[in-house]
């Protein structure tokens, strides 16, 4: 519930709630919040609520009506701010009600409430990642593979004739770090890498050379599925997926 | 084989926030580099991300003298045992933070995302938590390498929003994983192959917020060096309008040889 706290110079004169309808302030006795001074216009200006939010309009007033110092027309009043008219002030104040946030100190500009970075609360995350999970794939958690991803080579020298996938990081070319082996003397360190990421699928990107997969070389890493074809280095990969 | 890295980053409140509540910290003894985004204001996202980055790099720290410190939480299969420490390192920033929240009041919640790259010889660590992204530019190639833990990047994935839609959406800070809100988190961790030329950008979601893709790749591969691309990120998205902190590491591995040739060419491109 809204509350309008009439000060002069500090004093507390009256405290007028603003329910429902509207709360009309001026020097005439009509008014719902009477400020009988000079410096106020008979009608001067009146508080309201329109869909949720306190708003204050000025009628056109002679000296104005200011809101935490600016001279204002129509304007939405927030709890903690200060409305001038004439030598008055009027304070606009909050009961504490659950659901409602107090403010301290001057009210600042307030970002808006979008950009502010939030978490989805615990139930509506639960419920959301319930739903994301029965969709048939797991945001968080990649389900078992019963399959095994395989790259089967074949042409070109290498250590071995196939490789069982299973880290997160595959490195086919010369250096330590290689899973697959490239033999020969101009082998390059590291000609591709491939990624097991999110989901469990697997990507191919260039490292020192660009790799073709069924044939065309590729722009950006690129995901497997069974059967692809790369090659590189001189070499022939399939990669598939095994029982 | 080691790559040489050198390194850079800054941090900047943007033009619209009271306060900084990103952290970074730049731990080239550890080959660590860590950045979070803290969440919600009251200073308490400002805790959060300082906690969130200091118990990522003194775990990291104390395992290099104990090799034998427990891992917290449940190792992963198929990566590195770095890559397992700074899992680890950052579940433990997750439970630091949930612990914290709770002793402060505040209504007990504080939050932050986290993302964080260790380098081991020519095997980068990468692991992240939340919308905070890692990105890296290797020929003209720049791709994201993170997939982001927030609600319009799950749509997007099952085909429920556009990249439009998702950019103009008022949903879009909302995430669906972070650090200090639960008990437990699950960390994404991956593992990504370091070669010489190569650039790396951890970076708040305040930086591309405000630029493109092409904006911030264009950056990266015509800054004179790393320190210098970390200034000029910054201060092109605030120049776009800077509506939240900014904060950016930027990685390269600098080329072994500058030879004349090269020389050459770069004095020519100024």
């Amino acid at each position: 519930m809204s509350k309008l706290v009439l000060k002069f110079e500090n004093s507390v004169l009256r405290e007028v709630p603003v329910g429902a309808s509207e709360v009309s302030i001026g020097r005439s006795p009509e008014n719902g919040l009477v400020i009988d001074n000079p410096a106020v216009s008979h009608y001067h200006a009146r508080v309201f609520h329109e869909e949720g939010r306190l708003m204050l309009e000025d009628f056109g007033s002679l000296n104005g009506t200011f809101v935490n110092g600016q001279r204002v027309k129509m304007v939405m009043l927030k709890p903690g701010d200060s409305v001038m008219v004439g030598k008055h002030t009027i304070v606009v104040t909050e009961s504490s009600e659950p659901g409602l946030m107090t403010w301290d100190g001057p009210a600042r500009a307030a970002a808006p409430k979008i950009n502010e970075t939030v978490m989805l609360d615990t139930k509506a995350r639960r419920d959301f990642l319930q739903q994301v999970a029965a969709g048939g794939e797991s945001s968080q958690i990649a389900p078992a593979r019963l399959k095994v991803a395989t790259l089967l080579v074949r042409s070109g020298k290498t250590d071995r004739k196939e490789y069982a996938l299973s880290d997160k990081l595959t490195v086919v070319g010369k250096s330590g770090m290689a899973t697959v082996k490239l033999k020969g003397w101009f082998a390059p360190k590291a000609a591709v890498q491939i990624n097991r990421r999110e989901d469990n699928d697997y990507y191919v990107g260039a490292a020192d050379k660009v790799p073709c997969v069924n044939g065309a070389p590729i722009a950006h890493p690129t995901k497997l599925a069974s059967g692809d074809v790369i090659s590189v280095a001189g070499i022939e990969l399939e990669f598939v997926y095994r029982d | 084989m080691t790559i040489e890295m050198e390194f850079g980053a800054r941090s900047d409140v943007g033009c619209v926030r009271e306060n900084n509540e990103d952290s970074f910290r730049l731990a080239p003894e550890l080959n660590l580099f860590v950045l979070s985004d803290g969440m919600g204001g009251l200073a308490s996202g400002e805790v959060a991300s300082r906690l969130s980055v200091e118990t990522v790099v003194k775990h990291c720290g104390d395992a290099a003298a104990d090799p034998a410190l427990p891992i917290e939480g449940q190792a992963i299969g198929g990566v590195s045992q770095a890559s397992n420490r700074l899992a680890s390192a950052i579940r433990l920033a997750n439970r630091t933070v949930h612990d914290a929240a709770k002793r402060n009041g505040n209504d007990g919640r504080m939050g932050a995302t986290l993302a964080a790259v260790r380098v081991e010889g020519e095997r980068l660590s990468i692991a992240h938590v939340g919308d905070s992204r890692i990105y890296r530019l290797r020929g003209g190639d720049f791709e994201q390498l993170t997939r982001d833990h927030s609600f319009v990047a799950e749509q997007m994935l099952r085909g429920r929003m556009t990249p439009e839609e998702a950019s103009a959406s008022a949903l879009q800070s909302v995430l669906i994983r972070a650090i200090g809100i639960e008990a437990e988190v699950d960390v994404d961790v991956n593992e990504e192959l370091l070669r010489d030329g190569d650039t790396l950008l951890l970076c708040s979601d305040g930086l591309t917020r405000e630029l493109s893709d092409e904006q911030i790749s264009a950056v990266l591969g015509e800054a004179r060096d790393a320190q210098a691309a970390a200034e000029s990120l910054v201060d092109l998205a605030k120049k776009a309008g800077g509506g939240d902190n900014i904060t950016v590491i930027v990685l390269r591995g600098a080329p072994k040889t500058a030879g004349t040739l090269a020389l050459i060419k770069r004095w020519f491109r100024r």
